[in-house]
């Protein structure tokens, strides 16, 4: 039976599950993938695991290195860190960054709990109270109105639903604020103007600016490694540019085309930004650019710097000040080459982090023009220069579109130009464009994988994403077909190698997913071979 | 007795006045913040399906500007009608509808009441059988804004106390400040609607006082409408003490968040912004922040200058 939650159960029973994930409350995925008791499900914790982790909200763990207070004093010592956090929060010199659209949210809810529908891990979840949109921001409001503010604590005690912030609420709020995905529909669809999203930013913020918490994936082995080596992969500048060689000849040999990736040219058009995890995960999306660019003839380049051939910025997801060094650095090394502009790789958040958000950190002549890899394929699709048949592509294809390219940026028509054009059997999910759903891996929580967090992404933030593409395929949803989800992202496409590999969506249905450039380069007269490998794909 | 509500009514007025001011300035004052919009942006040529400036390739850096007037017009109809609300939660839209037209059309009320005054005050008087065209025009809105805000918000006000007690949804987030909120206007709107159906069926008395407020020479009015007008004016100076301001930092989350999409360029005000922003010193504790430097000498800092292998 579903478990309605009260704010303030927050902070009770401190080291309780406060309420457990059941497959069967989970939205419906159509058939075959409607017998949930086939599936794993999420592991559940070992008796050792829950007696050394924190676990105390759904029994997933994002983050196993958590340190639990060891006693009274250092709960105490959390819960004063914790409101020293909040104060910088609300500090014109710490947080100058985020303050006015945070105090916009905290203050002006009108708590109609309109939002809620439009978060797809609430929906998916079977709507669970504590992964409301207005859950964790709710809480966060009273406990800034008790602790803050002046006579909070005896407006709070007056005013009911007093917080008690303790080590339940820390921590739960920690784990909270890892259940989003940062889409930022709950923010679309408030008729006021709320983002909730920013507010659940805004706890990551103050857990890894304060409390020095934050994911491995995200932190440790995310934008400390990427300032330090290179990239969050650990890929340093000289095995970046041994693959890309490889890639090449391995190419030239396979076709008999010659190409070659241009690295550190000074004076180029364009500096090209890829993704690191693309060069080890997804070369085939790489080569794509390379064979695009040289085709179209393009005058570009990538870096060798350090950071210079990650664009990924997973500041962006936790932490304003990794954000500010992460796409600072990437606007040095364009200024060092002495581009006339930067072009993100596909990638959603390097588009967000570099464009938009981080547009307000530049000043001089770190501001170098930058676009979106959308209209850049779009230029080159329409150029005139390369010669496609698009009955090359004539198979289902449905487009995944990143929040981050979409609902946050603004991009929404180039990539359907192109496919359009190019893929005769082109449809799209329902909704789309900035409506969609995220894929369930935004906000960071793709590259996240501790203890069971896998098991959730692809059980509950993943589904409703999962879901729409099923429908999208729907007629002709047999493995016999195969069909090709378009994902111009990164972090999307890690997050549906997760959920099609969890769900064998290709050996079910016959789906598989990749980028919008070998879409593209499949298309290309000129390529006898088709580009994409539907055997080796997954 | 006339005295006091000449007192109490300009007090009021010039009470929540101010604090609103106060309250906007404080927000305005903020710093500029990082780019956060969120598309569509209401006033972009192509947002009709979503699609911002930056679809342009070199577009990038040319200003749009604010189309101001299309925002405005977005946001003053979304706050008459409550389209979001009514696409996305009907339940509670057929609730809080009334309840926000009650405040609108109360508003409207005072203001005609205002500008009624001043046309009694001129000569003309404000009467269904007036000679002045005008006379009768501010007679029956005044009888039609009133009567309707009452009727409206009263309905409002009990709607919204049995959905909040009844949705367990919005149950599980209402405060008392709530249920104080509604019981607090139904008790206004009451009062109003009392004073019309039993002491001032055609709001004579309250056009004459609104003309005593003006001219300085109180008059006085039935117990019934002096309680309302005691009880409008509590109204108004509790009205900053509630999230009623939303009406107006709505504009402000639209325009200078959701639909900020100016970009930074060399030599805009932006970028002196910024450069000024930068300065600010940083006190974080987690130990990557190395503390007490500003934003501009963290993000310059360079650990590798040099490539590395």
């Amino acid at each position: 039976m579903k478990k309605h939650l009260k704010l303030t159960d927050i902070s009770k029973d401190g080291d309780e599950q406060l309420d457990e994930i059941n497959i069967d409350e989970l939205v419906p995925l159509p058939p075959p993938y409607d017998k949930g008791e086939e599936l794993p499900g999420i592991k559940q914790l070992t008796d050792d695991q829950r007696e050394r982790l924190v676990c105390n909200l759904d029994g997933v763990v994002s983050y196993a290195a958590l340190p639990k207070p060891a006693n009274k004093e250092e709960e105490e010592k959390y819960v004063g860190q914790f409101i020293a956090g909040l104060k910088k929060l609300l500090s014109k010199e710490n947080n100058w960054t985020f303050l006015q659209p945070l105090l916009l949210s905290i203050d002006y809810c009108a708590r109609c709990q309109t939002c809620n529908d439009a978060c797809p891990v609430y929906l998916a979840s079977g709507e669970k109270d504590f992964y409301r949109p207005t859950y964790r921001s709710e809480i966060f409001r009273r406990i800034i109105n008790k602790y803050i503010k002046p006579a909070g604590k005896l407006r709070a005690k007056l005013g009911g639903g007093d917080i008690e912030l303790n080590w339940a609420t820390i921590s739960r709020l920690y784990e909270l604020s890892y259940r989003c995905n940062l889409c930022r529909r709950c923010a679309q669809s408030c008729p006021m103007g709320v983002d909730n999203a920013l507010i659940t930013r805004e706890l990551r913020k103050l857990f890894s600016q304060e409390f020095g918490w934050a994911p491995k994936e995200l932190h440790e082995k995310g934008t400390v490694l990427q300032l330090e080596v290179g990239s969050p992969t650990g890929l340093r500048p000289n095995v970046a540019i041994d693959n890309l060689k490889f890639l090449d000849e391995e190419f030239t040999e396979s076709t008999g085309i010659r190409v070659e990736t241009p690295w550190d040219k000074e004076g180029a058009d364009v500096l090209l930004i890829h993704s690191a995890g693309d060069i080890i995960s997804f070369p085939e999306s790489v080569i794509a650019f390379t064979i695009l660019c040289n085709a179209a003839g393009v005058n570009w380049t990538l870096s060798s710097e350090v950071g210079g051939y990650d664009g990924v910025n997973y500041g962006l997801f936790y932490d304003d000040v990794q954000l500010a060094k992460v796409a600072v650095r990437h606007v040095q090394i364009a200024r060092k080459l002495r581009v006339k502009k930067i072009v993100m790789g596909e990638c959603g958040h390097e588009h967000k982090a570099l464009i938009t958000v981080a547009d307000r950190l530049l000043t001089g002549d770190l501001i170098i023009p930058r676009e979106s890899v959308m209209t850049f394929l779009e230029d080159i699709v329409f150029s005139g220069k390369i010669k496609f048949d698009p009955t090359k592509n004539n198979f289902p294809v449905t487009l995944h579109d990143p929040c981050n390219v979409v609902r946050n940026l603004g991009i929404v028509e180039p990539q359907r130009r192109i496919l359009r054009y190019l893929c005769p059997q082109f449809r799209e999910m329902t909704p789309h464009g900035v409506d969609n759903y995220c894929c369930g891996g935004g906000g960071g929580l793709s590259v996240m994988s501790d203890v069971n967090f896998t098991d959730w992404k692809v059980n509950v933030s993943g589904r409703m994403k999962f879901k729409q593409i099923l429908e999208a395929f729907a007629d002709r949803l047999g493995p016999e077909v195969g069909k090709y989800v378009c994902a111009p992202c990164l972090n999307c496409k890690l997050q549906l190698r997760d959920l099609f590999k969890y769900y064998g969506a290709r050996e079910k249905s016959g789906i598989i997913y990749g980028g919008l450039a070998e879409l593209i380069v499949n298309a290309m007269v000129e390529i006898k071979k088709p580009f994409i490998n539907w055997e080796e794909e997954q | 007795m006339s005295l006091f509500l000449v007192v109490l009514t300009y007090f009021a007025y010039v009470f929540i006045i101010a604090m609103y001011v106060v309250k906007a300035i404080k927000i305005a004052r903020l710093p500029l913040h990082l780019r956060w919009e969120l598309y569509p942006v209401i006033y972009e040529p192509k947002s009709k399906y979503g699609s911002g400036f930056q679809e342009d390739e070199k577009g990038w850096r040319k200003s749009q500007g604010k189309k101001l007037r299309k925002g405005i017009l977005y946001l003053l109809k979304e706050n008459l009608r409550f389209n979001d609300y009514f696409k996305s939660n009907r339940g509670y839209w057929l609730v809080l509808f009334p309840w926000h037209i009650g405040f609108i059309l109360i508003v409207a009320f005072h203001i005609l009441c205002f500008f009624g005054a001043l046309v009694i005050i001129a000569g003309n008087p404000v009467t269904a059988n007036s000679v002045y065209v005008i006379g009768k025009i501010f007679y029956y809105c005044i009888l039609i804004t009133g009567v309707f805000s009452f009727i409206a918000g009263a309905f409002g006000s009990i709607g919204l106390i049995l959905k909040r007690q009844s949705d367990k949804n919005l149950k599980a987030f209402a405060t008392p400040q709530n249920y104080f909120n509604y019981i607090f206007t139904l008790i206004v709107f009451l009062s109003g609607l009392y004073a019309w159906i039993f002491a001032d069926p055609t709001f004579a008395q309250y056009r004459d006082f609104w003309r005593g407020l003006l001219t300085l020479s109180p008059v006085s009015v039935e117990p019934a409408t002096a309680v309302h007008i005691i009880l409008f004016s509590l109204f108004l100076v509790y009205l900053p003490f509630t999230r009623s301001m939303h009406y107006i930092t709505k504009f402000f989350a639209f325009f200078w968040v959701r639909w900020d999409d100016r970009p930074n360029f060399r030599g805009s005000k932006v970028e002196r912004n910024i450069t000024g922003l930068l300065n600010k010193p940083v006190t974080w504790s987690a130990p990557h922040i190395k503390s007490g430097r500003t934003w501009a000498e963290i993000t310059a800092e360079e650990k590798y200058h040099e490539k590395t292998s």
